[in-house]
Formats: structure tokens, C-alpha cells, sequence
């Protein structure tokens, strides 16, 4: 079992308060989508999960624990940014095997993921620049699974791609179904589709949180109701 | 809808204190670094100075005479307390050679030094800004390869000859070969042409460059594509919208040329037998007299870190952004 | 590999025959003249050339140039011992804060910040105080004096690695700090920081030159070329060549090294675009009486940009027409040829590349013709552009109320306090709170909402025939977006100003437009009334992969094998053949035109509407 629970979690930066008093919790094998709009502080919330932005206040832990600091965490992230993701210098393969615990078959390791997220085995032996977008997220989800983590946190992994791309990448996500994540996303349609639970938070603070179908059918706060009327689409498509 | 608008509230507070308050406090950080090593450089000369200035076979006696008026053979926290409390009385000690007070002979060499330094400035930046801008709007992309080629190795060239250098050259053609122009003192208006511009042609140069790479960039912004989409005339674009923004580009590059010129008096003033600090320091560090190197040592740092400041407050007053940067 | 680049610019092969000439001067120079140089000849003291010594003699009269030529390997050993001093001291410094945390790290950058304001020769003159006088002082002096800008160049450069996303994830699987600085940051900077080593060496060895100008460095009887200088600058009248051959020495040495760092800085920075040529122009379509309800015709739009591997189209062939009042979105990926298209239609490409076309007119003027002031006032009153980031689309270094009343005082002729009262009454008009006192903000003080209200309030300053909005929305949140797009919509109500909207989003093109045209590598391959069921097989892909809030939660998204087409690599018939599970050979050799389907219907495909397997 992995629960990841946020317990009344502050962050400041200077005298900004980016997160302030959230509580939430990741159940087992659950799918929780984080929505929000810049500045909402859900991507400071993610950060502080591993251990890359520091707690004002409150406590986060693993299946009642704390989650270690050094070492290889249990909680491992994918970024936004593709191009920001990966080392320019070090081939798909080594990327994936630095993740990789001690003493297990590296390169058998890398090729199992690699099949995993739908690549070439043979990637591995290139450096990112020869990588589209969509791949190189691939690439980077693929090194989160190789740390072998019991939650992973997804930090916008679709918005910076293009739309013809990004389907492959949602897909993937749903397939890893069984594993914790915690997925964070300005999109509510991108959040409705992979998660099972929806969180909302504005200016730091959590003001809506249940079953996504409940949230977006019957939304109790109004600023849930405000961002999903501002969901375009309402019309139609051409 | 104008109920979830994302305001930002107006401003209140200037953002001038904030920038006052923190520029100040650096400032004073700096100058207290400054004068604790101008303290301390006596002290970390490997042997005792004293008997370094005033050579092997100087008696004993002298030595230690001449320490005690130092003051060497005090207790090194009393020492600080004693330079720090004649720094702000304006003493500056003893000469070592000449027995004159050492505030005496910066007062009388600092004008000289200052001339000089300040009119580099104002040569070197007017050459610089109208150049750079120039070869900015001529090189940008997709114009003027050939010239960008031609500008970028000429002012290469220029910028790699030392100031000392363009001094012996300039006094060889322009003192010898062609008798133009004195090449000693500062006696006659006509003995400064060689000496600034010795000074200047170099850092000129370089600011040139940068003007022209940040002129470059500011045309390819966003913003300047805005101008041009209002169809505003050419010399509006250039002038009244990329200049600006290119200025301060380069004045945050190139503040620190400014004040290295401020250093660089020291080279140029010994090749044309300036009386300013520079010929005096380089003549009191050769005769191991400390007290004047120390003094002057900490004229030029104050020389620096006042040209710093200015540059900062003219990024300031150009661009309001730089008010709320980190300080 | 990519070194080799540099020796193929002629300033790059230069620099590089300079150096390997230095280098090698400097290991056989004394072994070779070394005895000869240092030949006392009593009889030709202070001798001016001759054929016998080329440069002269010196005080002792031995040969100048021989000396010149030994020195060569004392100045640079010297240059480069300070060099290594400098590049080692400085990258630990730089390095430090990464290694030792925020703590500890902050109190060393503000060491090195302090020590980097002042300049090296100040520096350098202290430590030659504390070190003494003569050739180990004035290592340590310019060493010393050269780490502070290594340290904080190399901070900067360890500072821009960390901030990467993969500097974090190596740190959440639990690689240490001294392993991610070897592993990751060490090979990611090494480059810059060679490059300036090479630069920082030629600095080195004229800071070498003035110290020992000054009489501070190289004692005698050694001698580098700073010694020979200083030397020969006490008999300039007798014997200027003395003095001058030295000084060429050491000029040319610092040349060579600054130009082969500049030259190997630039071997592995961007490669420069080809240029383009002059391209012919295509024959014109001839113009009689054009349709007054049409704001915009575009027919058979190209736009020609340089690559470096030579020209590049990401426009090939674009027909469209705009007609008053109306709204036509745009809607494609990245590299699609979408925003070159509005840049391309509004002549703003400028410098960048070429444009032509068979027919580009707005309301009725050839924008395909010589510039003129009426063109351009037209252009200026008529046309309005809203751009993708409001933030960076402002002049951060003027007030908002300025930016907008600049457009009347030139094109209306309006004073500069009529043009101000305009544009408080245009901020008003696109409900931006407190116009008056927000009118004397500057940009950054505006949020991006506002910011981007600005920019289409900058627009009606006139009253526009046409708005291009190029991804107005894209840089805004979600609830942001949808005042902005409302915004634009009341503007068309209200001022009958036609619309194009550029956009990636399919969901946000349909709210607001009535008319689409999808974009693919440069051509349009369907356009189609909002609404219509779209043929072509990547509309219909485009428009399944993109979940929305009716998507079925039980299958999977629908996706696109392959990636979009690399504008300069474009291949031969159907652009999207690669990636269409439709595609037969013939896909794959003919280019399928844009043909009629129904009314205002159009599609560029062999096999539209046939259904996908």
C-alpha cells in the first residue's frame, strides 16, 4: 500500500505564501488530479512532495512515514518541460539507468521501459536532441518508473506538447493504472480524463476536492464553477 | 465579469525605496571590504615591510623606531580601530619617502587622475552608443554580413591592444614621427588628446560591440515587432523603441568597462609621465612606500564602486524594471 | 567533430595558423636563438635596423629581435601558469555554492560579486604588493586577479544548468550533489568555460605585458616581452623599433588566442543562416475592381525564410479571403506555417524572410506593391495585431498610456494629450479598472490579463477593419483566456471588425469563429464553416487526440504515429502521408489540391471522408 498524504502543508518563498494549510491525500493506486491556474502554488505543492521546495509548515509522508530526503525517494516527478527534462550530454539509456537501483540488469532494465512507454529499445543508444516532444516525456516517465517509485508526481507533462502528440502521452498515463500519481494540470478536460479524484486549489489554498465525475457534474465552489465555464469548447467543434 | 478580474493592486510604495535601501546597503558592505583589505594588504607581506622599504643595511634601531610611528608594533585590533578612525578624520598616514602627509599628495595627484578618467568616459561612450547603434540596425539578421564580419575583427583587433600599447604607438607617431602633440604632462588642453584617447579607443571598442549585439537582439523582441505592427516610421522603431531597451542592455554589460577605465589611468599615465596616481602608485610600490600604495589602493576601489552606482541609478532611472531586480 | 567547424572560417583558420606559430615558437624559440640573443656587442649599442639586426639593438647591443623571438616562451608559460591559477581558483568558487547549499553558498557569492566589481588590474596591483616584485608575484597577481570573473562566470553558468528540470530528477533518484556536478553540470558548461579560458589566456598574457611594463613583473637578467617593452620604451627616440617589436609581439599573441576562442565560441554556438536569394517574382494575378466585402485576399502565399542548410518555406501556397466582419480561425501545430501566415499577410516578416504571392491585398491596397505612406497609414488604422505574450510585447521601458497614444499622434495627427485622452478612453473600452492613473503604469505592472487587454485596446485606437490575433490566449489562464476571447467577440459586435484567429486549439477556434482553416506544413488542407463534420483525415485525428469535457472515458485517445513535418525537410506528395493511416503510394508521389466538398467546404486530401481503420 502507498498513500501519499499532504497533513496541513505551508510553503513560503520569502514573505509569499505559495501553499498555504493544504491537506490531501493520495489513496493507493489512485489517480489525483491537481487543477488550478498559475500561481495557484499546485506545482509548489509537488515540488515540496520531493523534497525540491522546503515546508513552512505541516508534514508530508508515505504511508505514515516521512519520505526520506537522501538517497533514491519512493515519490519521483516528471517534468513539464521536455527540453528542460532530459541531459543534452547522456543517451536515453543512461538517463534511464542512473534512475535504476544497484546490482539489477541495466540494460535489460532500460530496454523493459522502453518497450513500457511505447519506444524503440534502440532509442537508448541516442542523445535527447534527436527526440521529438511526445518521446523525450516518454522518456521522461519511463525514468520515473525506473526509480522504481510507489507515487509519481506528473507536473504538466501535456502542456507543453502538441495537441497530435499529447493523446500517446494521456494514454500511457492511464495505462500505468495500479500505480499512485498525482497529476497536475491547468486542463480540466486532460484532469477528467486520466484521474479518478480532483483536487482544486487558488491563491495556495485547496477549495474543492472529491470524485472527479461529482466535481465537474456538481461543482461546490464557485470557483470551480467559474473554471469550468471557462473551458472552451462550449459551442462546438468545427 | 469584472468581479474575477485579476487585479494587481496600483503600486503604493515606491519601488525606488526598496532599490535605495538595498543599493546602499551594498555600497557600504563594499566599501567596508575595501577598506579591510587596503588594512589588511600591509599585513599579509611576507617579512616586515619596514625593513623591506628601508633595505638590509639600515640600522636596527631606525627600523624599529620607524614601526613604532606606524604604529606596526600595536595590537593588530588596535591597529584596525586607529585606520579606520583616520580614514574618517582624513588621515591617511605618512609617507614613507617623502615624509609628507599621504593625504596631502593623493589630494594633489587625484585631479589630474580624475580629469583624465572622466573624459575617457564621455570619449569612449561617444564613440560606443552612435557606432554600436549603427552597426546594429546595419548588421541585423539577415543584413550586412560582410560588414558585420569587417566590424566584429576590426573592433576585436582594437579592443586587444592594451591601453599602454596604443599609448607607445601613439606617442611614437604622433610625439616623434610627427611632432603633433605633447606626450608629457597635462601642462597644455592639446598634451590631453593623446592621453585619453589611449585611454578610451579600447574600452570604446568593446562597448561598441556590446551596443551591437544588444541593438541586434532588441530588434528581433517581441515588442519592436508591436512598433512595427503600429506602423510607426522607421526612426521611431530604432530610436525611440529599441535604443532605449539596447542602452541598458549594455550598460548592464558594460558598467563594469566603465569603471575598469577608472583602473586602467594607472597604465596610460605612466607611459605619458602623468602626474595623477597611477604614475604615483607604481613609484611608491617600486620604493615599498606602503602607506601611500594603501591610500591609493583605496582611492581607486571608492573611484570603482562610485562609478558602479551611477551606472546602477541610470539603468534605474531607464528602465523601471531594474528597480525591483535583486540589487 | 564540431570543432573542426572552426578551422573553416578564414578568421578561424587564422587564429589557429596564429597559435599553432605561437606554440611552437615558445617550445624551440631559446633552444634555437637562445645563446645568440644574449651576445653582448659593445660596437653596436642602441643601433637602429639594419640588415644585420632587423629590429636593432639594446642598451648592450644585442639583437632585438632574437630576444623578441625567445621571449616568446617566458610570456606565454608565465600567461598560462596564471591562466590555470585563475580558470582552477575561479571554477571553485563558482562551483562552491552548488556543492556547500544556500547558506554557506550565499556568503561566497557575495564575496565574489564584491571582488568582481573591481577591475583586474586594480587587483592585480594589490597582489603584486602583497607578493612582491618579479615573475612568481606577478602569477599569483594575475591569477588571483583574473578568478573573481571566472567565478562568477562560472556560477552563472552552474546557476542555468541547475535550474534545468534534469538537474532535479537526478536529485529525486537520489544521485548526490558531487556526482550530479560531475555527471551532469560539469559537461554541460565545460564549453563556455574553454572558450573564455582561451579568451581569459590572451588577457592574461597583456595583464603580463603592463605589469611588466610598470617595471612590476619579469626581473632581470630574464626577460619576457613585457621586460623587452619596458626597456625599449626608455630608448624610443633613439631606437622606436625596440619598443614597437615587443609590442607587436605581444598584440599579435593576444589576437591569436582571442580570435581562436571567438572562432571556437562560434564553431559551437547556432550555425548562421545561408543567405537567401533574391527569389522571382511570381506573376501577379491582375486586380480589376476587387470585391469591397473583402477585408483580406490571400491567394497562393509563400514565405521563403533562411536556414542554415539553405532556404526554408513554412508557408507553400496559402489561399484564403477574410471578408468584413467576419471571423476565420486558424488552427495547426507548431511549425505549421500558422503564425508565419498572419506575419506573412500583415508584412511583418520584414527582414526575416521573403514573402510572395499572386494576390495580397488589404481592403483593396497591394500589400505586394512598393511601400508607401498611405499604405502604411492604412496598415496603421485599419489593421490591429494582438501577439501570444502580452509580456514581452510591450516596451518594458515605456508607460502603457504612451505605447497606445503613439498611434494617433502618427497616424492621426492627433496632439500628444488628445492622443493620451484616446487612449485612457481605449484602456476604459476594454474594461481595464482606473484607466487614467493605469494609463501611466509600466507593463510589468500590469497582469498578463490586462496586459494583453491593453495590446487589443492599443489596436482600436482606430477604428480596424481587421484583428489578427496570433495565440492571444495561449500565454493566459484558463478564466483569463475566456474574458479575452469575449472581449474580442464584443469588439466584433460592436465595431463590425473582422477577425483572424490564430490558435492550437481546436476547442478555442470553434467558440469564436465561423469559418476554420487547418494548417499542415505549411499548407491549408481543409478549411471548413464551424460545425461542419470535418474529411480530412488529420482534422479528425487532430480533433480526437485532444480530450474535452464529452471525450469517452473508456477508450483511448486517438493518437498520431510520427511527429509534424520539420519545415525544412518537407517530403515529396501528401505532407501528412507519413503520419495518415489512409495513405497509399499515390498519397505518397501527388500533392492532393484543395478541392471543393460542399458549400464553403474545402479539402486537400485523396481520400476525404473515407472512413479511418
Amino acid at each position: 500500500m502507498s498513500e501519499l498524504r499532504f497533513e496541513d502543508v505551508t510553503v513560503r518563498y520569502g514573505k509569499h505564501t505559495a501553499v498555504d494549510g493544504v491537506s490531501l491525500t493520495v489513496p493507493d493506486g489512485a489517480v489525483i488530479g491537481l487543477v488550478g491556474e498559475s500561481g495557484s502554488g499546485k506545482s509548489t505543492l509537488a515540488r515540496a512532495a520531493v523534497g525540491l521546495a522546503p515546508l513552512a509548515g505541516g508534514r508530508i509522508t508515505l504511508d505514515g512515514a516521512p519520505i526520506p530526503t537522501r538517497g533514491r525517494r519512493p515519490l519521483q516527478m516528471v517534468f513539464q518541460d521536455p527540453y528542460s527534462s532530459l541531459d543534452p550530454r547522456m543517451t536515453i539509456g543512461a538517463t534511464i539507468a542512473e534512475a535504476m537501483p544497484r546490482g539489477v540488469d541495466r540494460r535489460a532494465g532500460v530496454a523493459h521501459l522502453l518497450e513500457q512507454v511505447h519506444l524503440d529499445p534502440s532509442t537508448a543508444r541516442s542523445l535527447p536532441s534527436r527526440l521529438s516532444g511526445g518521446q523525450r516525456q516518454r522518456v521522461a516517465l519511463a525514468r520515473a518508473l525506473a526509480a522504481d517509485p510507489r507515487v509519481i508526481i506528473a507536473d504538466e507533462i501535456t502542456s507543453a506538447l502538441d495537441v497530435s502528440v499529447q493523446g500517446a502521452v494521456l494514454n500511457l498515463v492511464r495505462e500505468l493504472a495500479g500505480l499512485s500519481m498525482l497529476f497536475i494540470s491547468h486542463n480540466l478536460a486532460v484532469v477528467r480524463y486520466v484521474a479518478s479524484h480532483v483536487a482544486v486549489m487558488r491563491h495556495g489554498r485547496l477549495v474543492e476536492h472529491g470524485p472527479t465525475a461529482q466535481v465537474l457534474a456538481a461543482p461546490g465552489h464557485d470557483y470551480t464553477r467559474e473554471l469550468l465555464a471557462a473551458v472552451p469548447g462550449r459551442r462546438s467543434k468545427p | 465579469m469584472s468581479a474575477t478580474l485579476t487585479l494587481r493592486p496600483l503600486p503604493t510604495a515606491s519601488p525606488w525605496v526598496g532599490f535605495g535601501v538595498r543599493r546602499v546597503g551594498r555600497l557600504i558592505v563594499s566599501l567596508w571590504v575595501l577598506v579591510t583589505a587596503s588594512f589588511a594588504m600591509i599585513h599579509l607581506i611576507p617579512g616586515d615591510p619596514v625593513r623591506g622599504a628601508l633595505g638590509p643595511t639600515a640600522p636596527a634601531e631606525l627600523v624599529e623606531a620607524r614601526r613604532e610611528a606606524l604604529g606596526l608594533n600595536d595590537p593588530l585590533v588596535q591597529q584596525y580601530l586607529n585606520y579606520l578612525k583616520g580614514l574618517f578624520t582624513g588621515d591617511l598616514g605618512t609617507s614613507l619617502t617623502s615624509r609628507l602627509p599621504v593625504s596631502d599628495v593623493v589630494a594633489q595627484r587625484l585631479p589630474a587622475t580624475l580629469m583624465l578618467a572622466v573624459l575617457a568616459f564621455v570619449l569612449a561612450v561617444l564613440i560606443a552608443v552612435p557606432l554600436g547603434v549603427a552597426m546594429g540596425v546595419l548588421t541585423r539578421r539577415g543584413h550586412g554580413r560582410r560588414t558585420e564580419v569587417a566590424f566584429t575583427t576590426t573592433s576585436t583587433i582594437v579592443a586587444t591592444v592594451p591601453d599602454f600599447l596604443i599609448g607607445v604607438a601613439l606617442v611614437y607617431l604622433f610625439g616623434i614621427r610627427f611632432a603633433l602633440f605633447p606626450i608629457a604632462g597635462n601642462d597644455t588642453p592639446a598634451s590631453y588628446v593623446l592621453p585619453v584617447f589611449s585611454l578610451a579607443i579600447g574600452p570604446a571598442a568593446i562597448l561598441s560591440r556590446i551596443v551591437r549585439v544588444e541593438m541586434a537582439a532588441v530588434l528581433e523582441a517581441d515588442f519592436v515587432r508591436t512598433a512595427r505592427a503600429k506602423r510607426l516610421p522607421a526612426r521611431t522603431v530604432y530610436l525611440g523603441h529599441a535604443l532605449p531597451n539596447a542602452v541598458t542592455g549594455a550598460l548592464t554589460l558594460g558598467g563594469l568597462l566603465l569603471s575598469a577605465m577608472v583602473a586602467g589611468t594607472v597604465l596610460v599615465e605612466n607611459v605619458f609621465a602623468w602626474p595623477g596616481l597611477g604614475s604615483t602608485i607604481v613609484q611608491s610600490i617600486l620604493a615599498k612606500d606602503y602607506p601611500v600604495v594603501q591610500a591609493i589602493v583605496l582611492v581607486y576601489g571608492v573611484g570603482v564602486l562610485v562609478t558602479n552606482l551611477v551606472v546602477d541609478v541610470i539603468l534605474a532611472v531607464l528602465d523601471p524594471r531594474s528597480t525591483i531586480r535583486e540589487g | 567533430m564540431r570543432w573542426l567547424r572552426v578551422a573553416r572560417s578564414p578568421l578561424g583558420l587564422t587564429a589557429t595558423v596564429l597559435m599553432v606559430t605561437l606554440l611552437a615558437l615558445a617550445a624551440i624559440g631559446p633552444l634555437v636563438w637562445g645563446s645568440d640573443a644574449d651576445v653582448v656587442d659593445t660596437d653596436q649599442i642602441l643601433a637602429p635596423p639594419s640588415a644585420e639586426h632587423w629590429a636593432g639593438t639594446d642598451n648592450l647591443g644585442r639583437d632585438i629581435l632574437l630576444r623578441v623571438l625567445v621571449a616568446a616562451r617566458l610570456s606565454i608559460v608565465l600567461a598560462l601558469l596564471a591562466t590555470v591559477l585563475a580558470v582552477v581558483t575561479g571554477a571553485l568558487l563558482g562551483a562552491a555554492p552548488f556543492l556547500l547549499g544556500k547558506r554557506s553558498g550565499r556568503i561566497v557569492t557575495a564575496g565574489v560579486n564584491i571582488a568582481v566589481a573591481f577591475p583586474g588590474i586594480l587587483l592585480a596591483l594589490f597582489f603584486a604588493v602583497v607578493f612582491g616584485v618579479g615573475a612568481t608575484g606577478a602569477v599569483l597577481a594575475i591569477g588571483l586577479a583574473g578568478a573573481p570573473s571566472f567565478a562568477r562566470l562560472t556560477q552563472t553558468l552552474v546557476a542555468e544548468v541547475e535550474a534545468r528540470d534534469y538537474v532535479a530528477a537526478a536529485r529525486t533518484v537520489g544521485v548526490g550533489r558531487f556526482r550530479i556536478l560531475l555527471r551532469h553540470v560539469l559537461p554541460n558548461i565545460a564549453e563556455p568555460l574553454v572558450v573564455n579560458a582561451t579568451i581569459g589566456a590572451g588577457g592574461a598574457l597583456l595583464s603580463f605585458a603592463g605589469l611588466s611594463f610598470l617595471g612590476l613583473g619579469v626581473q632581470p637578467p630574464a626577460y619576457d616581452w613585457g621586460r623587452l617593452l619596458f626597456d625599449g620604451i626608455g630608448t624610443l627616440y633613439v631606437n622606436a623599433a625596440a619598443a614597437l617589436a615587443p609590442g607587436a609581439a605581444v598584440v599579435l599573441a593576444g589576437l591569436a588566442f582571442n580570435f581562436f576562442g571567438e572562432s571556437v565560441a562560434k564553431g559551437l554556438g547556432v550555425p548562421a543562416d545561408a543567405r537567401l536569394r533574391p527569389l522571382v517574382r511570381k506573376k501577379r494575378v491582375s486586380t480589376p475592381g476587387s470585391d469591397p466585402d473583402v477585408v483580406l485576399d490571400v491567394r497562393d502565399l509563400e514565405v521563403t525564410l533562411a536556414g542554415p542548410a539553405g532556404p526554408v518555406r513554412p508557408v507553400r501556397g496559402v489561399t484564403f479571403q477574410v471578408r468584413r466582419g467576419e471571423a476565420v480561425g486558424i488552427v495547426g501545430e507548431s511549425g505549421s506555417g500558422k503564425s508565419m501566415t498572419a506575419l506573412a499577410v500583415t508584412k511583418l516578416i520584414a527582414d526575416h524572410g521573403q514573402v510572395d504571392a499572386a494576390r495580397l491585398e488589404f481592403l483593396g491596397d497591394d500589400l505586394l506593391g512598393p511601400r508607401t505612406a498611405q499604405q502604411r497609414r492604412t496598415l496603421g488604422t485599419k489593421l490591429a495585431m494582438v501577439f501570444q505574450d502580452p509580456m514581452t510585447a510591450f516596451n518594458p521601458t515605456r508607460r502603457i498610456g504612451a505605447q497606445l497614444a503613439e498611434v494617433a499622434t502618427h497616424h492621426q495627427r492627433l496632439t500628444r494629450r488628445d492622443a493620451m485622452t484616446r487612449a485612457v478612453d481605449r484602456l476604459g473600452a476594454v474594461q481595464i479598472p482606473d484607466p487614467t492613473s493605469r494609463a501611466r503604469l509600466y507593463p510589468h505592472e500590469f497582469s498578463g490579463g490586462m496586459r494583453q487587454r491593453a495590446m487589443i485596446g492599443m489596436g482600436l485606437m482606430n477604428a480596424p477593419a481587421l484583428i489578427v490575433a496570433d495565440e492571444p490566449t495561449t500565454a493566459l489562464d484558463v478564466t483569463v483566456q475566456q474574458q479575452v476571447l469575449d472581449l474580442l467577440a464584443t469588439i466584433r459586435e460592436q465595431d463590425g471588425a473582422a477577425l483572424m484567429l490564430i490558435s492550437h486549439d481546436v476547442a478555442v477556434i470553434g467558440d469564436v469563429c465561423d469559418r476554420v482553416l487547418v494548417m499542415y506544413a505549411g499548407r491549408i488542407v481543409e478549411e471548413l464553416p464551424t460545425g461542419v463534420k470535418p474529411l480530412h483525415p488529420y482534422t479528425r485525428a487532430l480533433m480526437d487526440a485532444v480530450p474535452d469535457m464529452a471525450t469517452d472515458l473508456s477508450l483511448p485517445l486517438a493518437t498520431i504515429p510520427g511527429r509534424p513535418i520539420d519545415p525544412a525537410d518537407v517530403p515529396p506528395g501528401c505532407a501528412y502521408a507519413a503520419r495518415c493511416p489512409l495513405a497509399d503510394d499515390h498519397c505518397r508521389t501527388v500533392d492532393p489540391p484543395l478541392a471543393e466538398h460542399g458549400t464553403g467546404h474545402r479539402v486537400a486530401c485523396w481520400h476525404a471522408g473515407e472512413e479511418l481503420p
